[in-house]
């Protein structure tokens, strides 16, 4: 028993090495693999038990993490012409600010691209500007908005706001329907179809919603690589919420 | 509308797509290009590519990792293709300080496999800033996401040096400055 129980405790202490090495980025040949693999056979014959395979199997597991790792630090190094970290270090301390940028700027190519209005950013727009106090004097510069044109944009801006709730109140109800129709999840593909690319794209966009209120719970399977859907008709909150992205191919629909 | 027509139509489309962020970051997917410019979405990339060369941009493809040739997942940028001067980059309005506090953590983790303790890079960093100026430097850079920073305190690559940086030539650069300066002191 005594002999099981270190035997567990040496696992567990490799899997820990492995995870550490992935985790902080730790150059994965200061492991000597072959031996990992040794001492992992030696314990195998040794303790011949099913709690022991399944940790065996767990180390195993890591151990081939670390080999991909290695493989990919080999890569990266070849990428970087096999510079020593260490010199590029002592390098990097070495020289003066002008001349790093001068470095990083040989390097450099910035990515060129402008921000676009959005219904959603005006919003914001209007509530930031209507929420400044108004100065004092009265505004000498620029044009004025009359209080008419912001009621109007305001109203305007209400309207698309109400019209799209209503949109995801009629999507939380078909839901609910075909949920108590089948009697079980449904799959989210089947369920957010639409006749055409752009009809499938709202239905995602506006259900995406529903799930992110807690109307809607997406139970996702990897294995069979199912998403399927459980509606609530009321808002459930939840205790850890995590995010889950699905990609809507332009094919689809 | 005229085969002529409808090309030129849809190198506007591509430039619209690529020159206005529509998500939270600035780049249009492979499939997306293609919902949009149909499925020979590359002749239509690879003609505007050609037209913002003349200007001293490029389009810059990033595939997935491990889906190199993936063109429908990659990412599609507009960067520049030529190297800023000191001036532009002034001018940019970027700090000369927060430039090299990148140069510095970006060229250390490059020369490390990608990963390295926030611990080791500050080390670094403390030897040209205070410790405060350092840190926040370091913050910035994830906030515009040149770098990640990981649980325990790791920091990595992040999206936009994939995309903005050489990592190799960065490398080579460092190496090359010292030996300029060693040159310059004999």
């Amino acid at each position: 028993m005594k002999k099981l129980v270190v035997a567990r405790e040496e696992l567990e202490r490799i899997i820990k090495l492995c995870e550490n090495i992935e985790r902080r980025g730790l150059d994965p040949f200061t492991v000597n693999v072959r031996e990992l693999l040794e001492r992992l056979r030696r314990m195998v014959e040794e303790n011949p038990d099913l709690d022991h395979y399944v940790i065996d199997a767990e180390t195993l597991y890591r151990i081939s993490a670390l080999i991909a790792l290695q493989h990919k630090w080999l890569r990266e190094k070849a990428k970087a012409l096999f510079i020593d970290a260490q010199m590029i270090s002592t390098r990097l301390v070495a020289m003066d600010k002008k001349a790093l940028v001068k470095a990083f700027l040989k390097a450099w190519h910035p990515i060129i691209s402008l921000e676009q209005m959005t219904p959603q950013r005006l919003r914001q727009g209007l509530e930031h500007f209507l929420s400044l106090p108004p100065r004092g004097g009265g505004r000498e510069f620029g044009w004025k908005i009359t209080d008419k044109e912001i009621e109007l944009i305001k109203a305007k801006l209400e309207l698309e706001e109400k019209a799209m709730m209503e949109k995801v109140k009629a999507l939380h109800h078909e839901l609910l329907r075909r949920f108590e129709e089948r009697g079980e999840p449904l799959d989210y593909w089947e369920f957010i179809k639409g006749e055409s690319f752009d009809e499938t794209f709202e239905r995602a966009y506006l259900l995406s919603f529903l799930i992110t209120e807690g109307y809607v719970d997406v139970k996702r399977n990897p294995l069979k690589n199912e998403l399927k859907l459980i509606p609530h008709r009321e808002q459930v909150k939840r205790k850890s919420p995590t995010s889950l992205v699905i990609s809507l191919r332009g094919e689809a629909g | 509308m005229s085969g002529e027509e409808s090309f030129s139509r849809r190198l506007m489309i591509a430039a619209t797509m690529l020159l206005f962020k529509s998500h939270r970051r600035p780049g249009v997917r492979g499939w997306e290009l293609k919902h949009r410019l149909g499925k020979n979405y590359m002749r239509v990339i690879d003609a505007l590519n050609s037209k913002l060369k003349q200007l001293g941009l490029e389009i810059k493809t990033v595939f997935e990792e491990g889906e190199e040739n993936n063109l429908d997942r990659a990412r599609f940028y507009v960067v520049l293709s030529h190297p800023l001067t000191m001036s532009d980059l002034v001018a940019a309005g970027w700090r000369i300080d927060e430039v090299a506090a990148l140069s510095i953590t970006l060229s250390i983790l490059s020369s490390r496999g990608g990963k390295v303790p926030l611990r080791d890079v500050l080390e670094v960093l403390k030897t040209k800033f205070p410790k405060w100026k350092a840190e926040s430097y370091l913050e910035r850079a994830i906030k515009r996401g040149y770098i990640e920073r990981l649980e325990d305190d790791v920091l990595t690559i992040g999206w936009r040096t994939k995309v903005e940086v050489e990592q190799k030539a960065l490398l080579k650069a460092v190496l090359e400055a010292r030996e300029e300066k060693e040159i310059r002191s004999d």
